[in-house]
């Protein structure tokens, strides 16, 4: 098991614990189709448009052009009529193998989840938290929904054929170990494991070795997954989801729960409070995600958060203190590849040779391979 | 963890070299004067080889950039101050010293080689045409001494004007390891290996005069370590430290036992960064 280590959070970021709804956007935002439709279109709530769901609905008042995905893309923007018309509605349904899940999975455009149901697994770990500093999605989820997250994960173990499935939750985190504490007496195959608060923890390999378990033989899911298999099976569509706006350059960092497709200026219209300050924003996290050069970007299935950073240190001359070679979780000779302007395959793109820095050298953008 | 930047890097680089500053003018101030050695104002010779690198700094900065700036410069020109010879002259130092700092930051651009150690060496060389080369201080001079070993740990041993404090550089360094950012391995690795070295020397020849040395120690904490200067990957760390241990034990009996480790960091970053430019041509 790699050595890991706790990251220092900034004591100005405090994320309040509480969800903050917008279901209710004036804009929503999808790609553009191959070929042009009239303006004024009417567009119906939970259908596709390709694999990007319509969260709302509404009519087409024009094309415009957004960060999605962190790509500048053409997109539709869609004028909420607030009248949530929908053509068609899930049913509850009763899932009898694994099967029918992953099917259910790949309807809903989640093939990525379902192959990783495929294979045969002697262990299954649910991880109830967030990798990345900044980030309460998957405690929030947890928090929240921890009935319906214990109650599939049962149902995924016993469909996976399994004895014992675990729930794994920082041991920090009083709030959602007591929760979980309450009820699971009425799963005798569940098993609740604490493991120590470190950053990258919930990576497969982490979390296997440290719960003495075969990498190759255990899958590990987070609650996000548990959660959205919960809703399809439910019958709720995967219109909405839990984003994290946090950072010190705001009054007061919140978890959304929000409308896909929505801009992130509508939010910050509607939620945020910057302070008067010069920052970046970081997208889908402080470490692991990367810097973009506007707010103009759209919330999509594969957002988590965006992260709004003081400015407060520019980039400087590299002092060679050889703290990237030393926190690389790869062994990474970060400072000769930064030097000689070579990039590693092996990098996982965790950010902390950037965190770590004192020069403030964004080390992981020239060193990561594509 | 903790995250820090240059500038609290250099801050706490500084605040640490304070009590060597303090020590400096107990011993090479306050008990010469006790002793009717030196005049009143003489008392503060520490403080004002600390001033003048200080003065040079923020002149050099203001000159050449219209603001000073808090970069690892200061930490060089704060340590050059304190591992000076007693004997220097402050006109001397101050000339000298300002001569070879601009000469660096014209070099630096080209070659890297460790700063500090370098500007030591010349003055070291200016002050031997002027002064000659002696470390002692007027009261060395005069008197005789046979220190204890706790006396040579407390810092009363010859050598640099605030740097003999072996007790002091022990509780930097033992505070610095807990430093994500100080390369630990590198005083640790200098100093086991002049250790053995002057051991194996002590058990030949009966001599156990250059065991304990205090500008070893005080060197390979503070000079030796400077990241700049010194490799950023572990196991060079330890090679470069080897050497410097090794050819620092080699240099006591050419130099004397004050400036071969300042000579064996300088020679050993000149070598290991002329190697590493060999080896990756921009």
């Amino acid at each position: 098991m790699r050595t890991l280590i706790k990251l220092e959070e900034n004591p100005e970021v405090l994320i309040v614990s509480n969800v903050t709804s917008f279901l209710n956007p004036t804009f929503v935002y999808v790609p553009t189709l191959d070929y042009a439709i009239k303006e004024d279109t009417k567009f119906f709530k939970d259908t596709y448009l390709k694999d990007n769901i319509i969260s709302i609905s509404g009519y087409l008042e024009g094309i415009d052009e957004k960060l999605y995905n962190n790509k500048l893309t053409k997109v539709y923007k869609i004028h909420n009529d607030y009248k949530e018309h929908n053509l068609k509605r899930l049913r509850k349904v009763k899932i009898k193998d694994l099967l029918e899940l992953q099917k259910l999975l790949e309807d809903n455009f989640l093939s990525n989840l379902s192959n990783k149901l495929k294979g045969s697994f002697k262990d299954l770990v649910v991880t109830c938290f967030d990798e990345e500093i900044y980030e309460m999605n998957e405690f929030m989820i947890l928090y929240n929904n921890y009935k319906e997250i214990l109650k599939m994960l049962d149902l995924l173990r016993s469909l996976l054929n399994l004895e014992v499935a675990y729930i794994a939750i920082k041991n920090t985190n009083a709030k959602s170990i007591k929760k979980v504490r309450s009820i699971i007496g009425t799963y005798p195959n569940l098993k609740l494991v604490l493991l120590p608060d470190k950053y990258l923890m919930s990576m497969d390999e982490n979390v296997s070795s440290y719960l003495n378990l075969k990498v190759d033989d255990t899958l590990v899911l987070k609650t996000t997954e548990i959660d959205m298999m919960e809703s399809l099976i439910e019958g709720k569509f995967l219109d909405h989801k839990y984003i994290t706006v946090s950072g010190d350059a705001l009054k007061k960092s919140l978890i959304i729960d929000t409308k896909l497709g929505v801009s992130l200026k509508e939010i910050e219209e509607e939620f945020l409070k910057i302070k008067p300050c010069e920052y970046n924003i970081y997208y889908n996290g402080y470490l692991q995600g990367e810097k973009v050069n506007s707010e103009d970007l759209i919330i999509t299935k594969d957002t988590s958060s965006i992260v709004f950073k003081r400015k407060e240190d520019v980039e400087e001359e590299c002092i060679n203190c050889g703290a990237c070679n030393k926190i690389c979780p790869q062994n990474i000779n970060v400072l000769k590849c930064f030097k000689d302007n070579l990039r590693s395959k092996r990098c996982l793109n965790c950010g902390l040779c950037n965190y770590i820095c004192p020069a403030n050298i964004n080390l992981k953008e020239r060193i990561k391979d594509d | 963890m903790k995250k820090s930047n240059v500038k609290n890097l250099v801050k706490l680089n500084i605040i640490l070299l304070i009590p060597f500053l303090i020590y400096g003018l107990y011993k090479n101030g306050y008990l010469i004067y006790m002793k009717g050695l030196i005049s009143g104002y003489m008392v503060f010779k520490p403080l004002y080889l600390t001033l003048i690198s200080l003065i040079i700094k923020v002149v050099v900065d203001l000159f050449i950039y219209k603001k000073v700036k808090i970069d690892y410069n200061l930490v060089y020109l704060i340590l050059v101050s304190l591992i000076m010879p007693y004997n220097i002259n402050l006109i001397v130092y101050s000339i000298t010293l300002l001569i070879t700092y601009l000469l660096t930051l014209f070099l630096s651009k080209h070659f890297k080689f460790n700063n500090v150690c370098f500007m030591y060496l010349i003055l070291i060389l200016v002050n031997y045409l002027f002064n000659g080369l002696s470390f002692l201080n007027p009261m060395e001079a005069k008197y005789t001494f046979s220190f204890s070993s706790l006396d040579i740990l407390m810092g009363r041993s010859v050598g640099g004007i605030s740097s003999t404090s072996i007790i002091l550089s022990l509780l930097v360094f033992s505070y610095y390891t807990f430093n994500f950012y100080y390369k630990k391995d590198i005083p640790l690795f200098i100093n086991l290996t002049y250790l053995i070295l002057t051991f194996i020397y002590f058990l030949i020849t009966k001599d156990n005069n250059f065991i304990i040395n205090s500008e070893v120690i005080f060197g390979s904490i503070f000079i030796s370590t400077l990241p700049m200067f010194s490799p950023g990957k572990r196991i060079l760390q330890i090679l470069y430290a080897i050497l410097i241990g090794l050819l620092t034990f080699i240099l006591i009996f050419i130099t004397g036992k004050i400036i071969s480790i300042y000579l064996a960091t300088f020679a050993v970053s000149l070598l290991i960064n002329v190697k590493i430019r060999q080896k990756s041509p921009k």
